[in-house]
């Protein structure tokens, strides 16, 4: 693939925090690579394990979750179980010898605009490194 | 050992110290799981053959214990377990399909050659009447040389053996922690029906992660695949990820909640944050 491979990341952002940071990223006028699909969720502790796997099954390189601060979540402790289930995923996922990396898990608030920027470029240069999905067309 | 086990439980029995056996019984050289309700019965009460876990019961995705006790509340049942079996009482008690306190565990340990053949992690139960403690084998040696080896490998590794899958579901028809009525694996959202082999990874990819927080290590599911998928490797080595990360072992204690259920508040964990990185 080389140097033209542009990956495809699925984003579930969280209504609440990420979404609006990415909302106040786009606002504030602010560069990023647009690879990532957002998703809005309503919480990123609706974001189902199987979410994940299905979007990378379905040909995503990267997945990549967006969440309000611990403590700060709307529904009190929906990012909690995110943590812990992410955690999980990876460890799964590099037991089945897919890179965990292709999973990330972020928290950025509404107000943080740039943060959301900056994480987003970071990531699509990661899943450029890393190169295309091995799943994609299984 | 067998005797005493014999004769305990018919102790047990004629003393009314329980209404109920629950345990396996020779029949004309076959073994089946079988209610003994009279001292008589129990001559036939067998614990050498391996059929752990006798107390599952398909399709109805209930086990025999919890049918027993909605039908029959306040029935004091023995059972006649494993360290297994003994673990698996002590999970579904805590998914609220049965109520331990009702329930007598009758405990006996597995000799070495079973404990190797299970590559079971305590191949004793915490209430121990019969038979001493033997060492557990904690890891899997095999899959450990499989994790040293390249992502692509170990991808390579698992695409070649889940392909075999027949989809037949006796994975989790077999698995005594599989209670949900609603089974993810049988929603065509994730998995496409009347398709063989299914999806790579998502058929599996739902039992992996559902066991993460409840394997118990009964190695059932191993034993009931037709087509000899290594699928403990996956369970035995999160089972030990959940220990290393959450410091949670499920199958101990009934009153320990699982860390997925929990809140960071009730159970911090320490440099969780970074580690998801």
């Amino acid at each position: 693939m080389g140097n033209n491979f542009e990956p495809q990341i699925v984003g579930f952002l969280c209504n609440w925090c990420t979404y609006v940071a990415s909302d106040l990223a786009g606002v504030a006028r602010l560069q990023y690579p647009p690879n990532m699909r957002a998703i809005r969720m309503m919480c990123s502790g609706s974001v189902s394990p199987l979410y994940i796997i299905s979007a990378l099954k379905k040909g995503a390189d990267g997945v990549f979750i967006g969440g309000c601060h611990i403590g700060d979540c709307h529904y009190q402790r929906g990012n909690h179980s995110t943590l812990k289930r992410v955690t999980i995923v990876k460890h799964l996922l590099e037991a089945l010898g897919i890179d965990p990396r292709r999973l990330r898990l972020e928290w950025i608030s509404a107000s943080e605009g740039p943060q959301f920027s900056k994480v987003v470029a970071e990531f699509v240069n990661q899943i450029k490194e890393l190169g295309p999905n091995p799943l994609k067309g299984t | 050992m067998e005797d005493k086990i014999r004769l305990h439980c018919k102790e047990i029995l004629s003393g009314k110290k329980v209404d109920v056996i629950w345990g396996l019984r020779e029949k004309d050289g076959f073994v089946a799981p079988f209610l003994f309700q009279s001292p008589e019965d129990l001559d036939s009460l067998v614990v050498s053959s391996k059929y752990p876990l006798s107390f599952t019961c398909r399709p109805s995705k209930e086990t025999i214990i919890s049918i027993l006790q909605k039908k029959e509340p306040g029935l004091r049942i023995g059972v006649v377990a494993r360290g297994c079996d003994e673990r698996a009482l002590v999970e579904l008690a805590k998914g609220e399909q049965i109520n331990l306190d009702l329930i007598e565990v009758i405990g006996f340990s597995c000799d070495q050659a079973q404990a190797e053949e299970c590559l079971c992690f305590m191949p004793f139960p915490q209430k121990l009447l019969f038979g001493t403690k033997v060492e557990g084998i904690p890891e899997d040696k095999a899959f450990h040389d499989l994790l040293a080896k390249e992502l692509k490998e170990r991808l390579n590794f698992w695409q070649d053996q889940l392909s075999k899958c027949i989809k037949c579901y006796g994975c989790r028809n077999a698995c005594p922690m599989c209670f949900c009525k609603d089974c993810r694996m049988e929603q065509p959202v994730y998995t496409e029906t009347g398709w063989l082999p299914p999806e790579f990874p998502l058929f599996h990819f739902v039992r992996f992660y559902h066991m993460a927080d409840r394997c118990i290590e009964c190695g059932e599911c191993e034993k009931a695949c037709p087509m000899d998928i290594p699928l403990r490797k996956i369970t035995k080595y999160l089972r030990a990820k959940m220990k290393e990360i959450f410091d949670y072992r499920a199958g101990l204690n009934a009153k320990e909640k699982s860390p997925i259920l929990t809140t960071l508040d009730e159970d911090p964990v320490k440099e969780l944050q970074d580690e998801i990185r």
